[in-house]
């Protein structure tokens, strides 16, 4: 019977805890003049945890500015971030306790398609407005979309749009792609190839691919396969710290010096630049959801100086995305002037806002906002900021590469 | 004494009625952590076999329920045991080439298999959706008749709390019966009981299935909570999990795994909310914990209590 | 012909730096008993040693191969006296948990120091650039890998075999209170494959570093990849290392180029063949391990 007696002396231990957790619990009504709480779900721990970083500068240097320059609706504005650790159950039990303990007017983040899979379909249950600064999954304003889902950055569907424009046009016929080994990598070959198809019909998309598992850290033998078809361009999703194994591992390879296209679609992603530095080689297509020597506007310009200033870097693009998100929320609740999630949420439909990378639309179809992405060709490195330059660099306007609401498959509930 | 049992599952009926809205959640989360944690404990603390990829039991739970529910919308109590059924047998797939290694060889082949059924359900997309998951599924009712409003997270909690109470009810069963004992005595000696003409390795393989058809339970009561199956739930990192608070719980206890679970999982709501470095007070946490804690946190206090 | 021989010598350079990591935690366990996840850290302290005295105070990288160990074997001894010590006597499941939470304690701290960015250590401008080799295209690097690999080898097997201080680490592993009655200073020569042990990760951490992008999940994959080639080769078994190590090596090299469909799990594929063939691992002693 001892373990009757070991329950027993259990029960008063755990009623306590019980009651210490209410304890810890308990929480206070918001008041006039309280700041307005952001709720923020990034990766802050592991090996992807610099875009949480980022993500909570861009976040930091916004709510800091409109503080300054009085707040939103006569409060000021503040954050609470949780991480997501890329997780989708992490994310979700981050989400409801910003929502329900830290009572959040609003939410903002996501670094993953499998978290934003996982949590937009729950929006409702939270009814919180959340704009996703970063995951790139069609499905979160596709087949997913919901009346409280927001997305800043550019997606997968817009940003392989772009890059089949640019693929067309280097005159490249036989495409093949290696990318990481899950959505991400699998959604980008699916819709550059629909794209390419549309632009140039006699392009042929290779059967033969390379999708190395996600975290890889030896890509031989996939550049080795690559190399073997002969295509006469590629396709590469492979990002982050993946990405700058990749590279260094493909200049011993000679995988440059081949006659072919190459287009890296998250390849202008500072983190990756910086820590390459030249061997990062010339003459290469990266892509990037925004560049900050790419948009000639007052709010871009004031945002890399205050970003330079502090962190003695460029912005990456998941600095903007937080950075512009929190100017979104600036706008909707002045637009509703009220900070209820509902009301925010209907002004965010269809609301126009001046970010970094231009004016942005969240549009009332799907929630997406229309924006491209910039694609350029690195060039000289850039003493000032110690990444190559992109020449030439396009930048593509929204309404070029957003395909319609109907294609989405989106039917806003 | 057992008043005192019926005093804590008392207040745990009635969390909802005076706990903060948020705490419903976390005590749904501990509840399935705890199951999770002491079906893991009927081969680790009672059989001396420590799994490394218990996980997969979790995650087929996981994933069977989702499916069930995403293309059959059969009602939850049917998804549930769908999905014991399918963990149950692949408990006894893997349990059954497992069971005969020694120790670390053990722990490494289950995390092997483990991580076999991690990229099954990562890598068969049209299944499984890949690394996004499975999610849209709808939760419509629970079955027996009842009219369960189970979006409801409050009514969901005490749909957990009956499940799990009753399956660990079983596990204690289990524990208690003969086969429970004969268990024990393979943990503390494996020969001697081998030399008395019993089948070792059947009752370590009984073991092992019944392990998992728990773990599977759990696992299909927590994606109806994420309303998710994901791949990250097969991981070897969610095999750990189970390990990690059952040690810390104390795994010579019955109530050990639930105890660590609770630990686990409010250390981590709360540090989480005070500091992005978690990790490192995690970890440190766990260290004086280890250190300080010998017999588990929950088996060290008993100790202090019985004077021993 | 060609691509075999790529895809030979690619697998060799993997296998030779797992082989350095891994000998260090089997080494650990046959001594201490202690299956330490920690490992991963102190592999990825070694880098990011290289990477402060290399990238940021400019040194040359051959000093950082001698400096960055020893840093790291230091830090081991602290570990090992302050925190591992006090559970050699309990089961071996207590000191997992223990180095799981000194695993996260080293990775946050890592991250704290030197932010959560990915840096990267240029080779040293001796070993840049390619050889031909058989028509191949070979990095001069990763044959400085595999001569470092082979190096560790030799000089492992003649300390243990062919030295004193070898002979009483044996002792102590097979028997421990033996050792002791002997006369042997058995808490001095655990405190020692400690650090030896770490010394061996930080090695591999800096031969690593000019290699591999460092960033704060560097220890968290080489973890799970150094115990599948000390279990393929059998616990406590330094021949099975090299031999688990050139497994993994080829199942990497060849996998990824032959089958690259399933090359997520083949490591795991790998790994339970050779339990459920031998399930004392190719090499190890006994079943009971």
């Amino acid at each position: 019977m001892r373990t009757a007696r070991v329950a027993s002396r259990l029960a008063p231990l755990a009623v306590a805890g019980i009651a210490l957790a209410a304890a810890f619990g308990s929480t206070t009504q918001a008041q006039e003049g309280d700041p307005i709480k952001l709720g923020a779900i990034y990766i802050t721990s592991g090996a992807a945890s610099v875009y949480g970083q980022y993500a909570q500068q861009g976040l930091r240097l916004a709510i800091e500015e409109i503080n300054e320059s009085g707040g939103v609706l006569g409060r000021p504005l503040t954050y609470e971030i949780e991480d997501s650790q890329g997780k989708a159950d992490t994310a979700i039990q981050a989400a409801r306790k910003l929502v329900f303990q830290n009572e959040v007017d609003a939410l903002v983040g996501l670094d993953s398609s499998g978290v934003a899979t996982a949590l937009v379909p729950i929006m409702p249950e939270l009814q919180r407005p959340l704009i996703i600064t970063h995951a790139a999954t069609p499905a979160a304003t596709g087949e997913l979309c919901n009346r409280y889902t927001f997305r800043v950055s550019a997606n997968v569907n817009q940003n392989m749009k772009a890059a089949a424009h640019i693929a067309a046009d280097t005159g490249a016929k036989r495409w093949t792609t290696i990318g990481p080994d899950y959505a991400f990598g699998h959604e980008s070959w699916e819709f550059f190839g629909k794209y390419l198809k549309e632009l140039d019909p006699d392009v042929e998309l290779m059967s033969k691919t390379a999708f190395p598992r996600f975290g890889n850290e030896d890509f031989t033998p996939y550049i080795n396969n690559v190399m073997a078809l002969k295509p006469d361009g590629v396709l590469i999703s492979v990002w982050g710290g993946d990405l700058v194994n990749f590279v260094r591992q493909a200049n011993n390879l000679g995988f440059f010096e081949q006659d072919m296209e190459i287009l890296m679609t998250v390849g202008a992603a500072t983190e990756v630049l910086a820590a390459l530095g030249d061997d990062m080689p010339e003459g290469v297509w990266l892509g990037t959801r925004y560049w900050f020597d790419a948009h000639d506007n007052p709010i871009n310009e004031k945002f890399v100086k205050a970003y330079m200033e502090r962190h003695d870097a460029p912005p990456s693009y998941n600095a903007e995305g937080a950075y512009a998100a929190v100017y979104a929320y600036k706008a909707a609740m002045e637009k509703a002037e009220s900070t209820d999630p509902e009301e925010v949420a209907k002004a965010l439909s269809g609301l126009s806002f001046e970010a970094p990378n231009g004016t942005i639309t969240f549009r009332e179809g799907d929630h997406q906002a229309t924006v491209g992405p910039t694609w350029g060709k690195t060039a000289a490195m850039d003493e000032a900021t110690g990444v190559r330059s992109l020449d030439p660099m396009r930048s593509f306007d929204g309404k070029e590469v957003t395909p319609s609401v109907e294609e989405t498959g989106c039917k806003m509930k | 004494m057992p008043a005192l049992l019926v005093v804590l599952l008392a207040a745990l009926a009635a969390l909802p009625y005076f706990a903060p809205y948020f705490y419903i959640f976390v005590a749904t989360e501990i509840l399935i952590m705890g199951l999770f944690a002491a079906s893991f404990n009927l081969i680790f603390g009672y059989t001396g076999m420590l799994s490394f990829g218990h996980a997969a039991f979790f995650g087929m739970g996981a994933y069977a329920c989702a499916l069930l529910l995403l293309h059959f919308e059969v009602s939850l109590l049917t998804a549930i045991l769908g999905a014991m059924l399918a963990s149950t047998l692949l408990a006894a797939a893997i349990g059954f080439l497992s069971v005969r290694l020694g120790e670390v060889y053990f722990a490494m082949l289950t995390l092997a298999f483990g991580m076999m059924v991690y990229a099954v359900a990562h890598q068969w997309r049209s299944l499984t959706n890949g690394s996004d998951g499975i999610t849209g599924f709808r939760l419509t009712e629970f079955g027996l008749g009842l009219d369960l409003q189970l979006f409801n997270p409050a009514v969901y909690y005490h749909v957990v709390l009956v499940v799990v109470v009753l399956a660990s009810l079983v596990l204690y069963l289990i524990t208690r019966s003969s086969f429970g004992l004969m268990l024990r005595a393979i943990s503390e000696n494996p020969e001697r009981v081998a030399f008395c003409g019993v089948n070792e390795r059947r009752h370590r393989l009984v073991a092992f299935i019944i392990a998992g058809l728990f773990a599977g339970l759990a696992g299909a009561l927590f994606a109806p909570f994420n309303r998710v199956a994901s791949p990250d739930m097969v991981h070897w990192t969610q095999s750990a999990e189970p390990v990690l608070m059952t040690i810390l719980g104390g795994a010579g206890y019955f109530l050990g795994p639930f105890f660590g679970a609770a630990m686990f999982v409010l250390l981590e709501t709360w540090i989480t909310s005070f500091t992005e470095h978690w990790m490192l007070l995690l970890g440190i946490a766990l260290a004086l914990l280890v250190m300080f804690f010998r017999r588990g946190v929950l088996g060290t206090l008993l100790d202090k209590v019985t004077g021993r | 012909m060609q691509s075999f021989i790529a895809a030979l010598l690619n697998s060799l350079d993997i296998a030779m730096l797992l082989f350095v990591i891994a000998v260090g935690l089997n080494i650990i366990f046959g001594v201490l008993n202690v299956i330490n996840f920690a490992h991963g850290g102190l592999y990825m302290l070694g880098a990011y040693f290289t990477y402060m005295l290399v990238g940021r105070l400019g040194l040359p990288f051959w000093p950082a191969l001698l400096l960055a160990p020893l840093a790291v074997a230091a830090v081991a001894v602290v570990l090992e006296r302050l925190v591992l010590r006090r559970v050699y006597d309990r089961h071996v499941t207590d000191s997992l948990l223990l180095t799981f939470a000194l695993l996260l304690i080293i990775d946050e701290s890592v991250r704290m120091i030197w932010g959560s960015g990915i840096h990267v250590v240029r080779p040293p401008d001796l070993l840049r650039g390619n050889v031909s080799f058989l028509g191949v295209n070979y990095p001069v690097y990763s044959l400085f890998v595999i001569l470092m690999g082979a190096a560790m080898l030799l000089a492992l097997w003649a300390l243990f075999t062919r030295t004193r201080l070898g002979r009483i680490v044996r002792a102590a592993a097979i028997d421990r209170d033996m050792a002791q009655t002997v006369g042997i200073n058995v808490p001095l020569v655990i405190t020692g494959v400690f650090a030896f042990g770490a010394w061996m990760a930080a090695v591999g951490g800096v031969i690593a570093a000019p290699m591999r992008a460092i960033d704060p999940g560097m220890g968290d994959k080489i973890i799970i990849e150094s115990f599948i080639v000390v279990v393929i080769g059998g616990l406590g078994s330094f021949p099975g290392t090299l031999l688990g190590a050139l497994v993994l090596g080829f199942i990497h090299g060849f996998g990824g180029r032959y089958l690259p469909e399933i090359n997520l799990v083949l490591p795991y594929i790998g790994m339970a063949l050779v339990l459920l063939w031998r399930p004392q691992g190719l090499m190890g002693r006994g079943a009971a391990a």
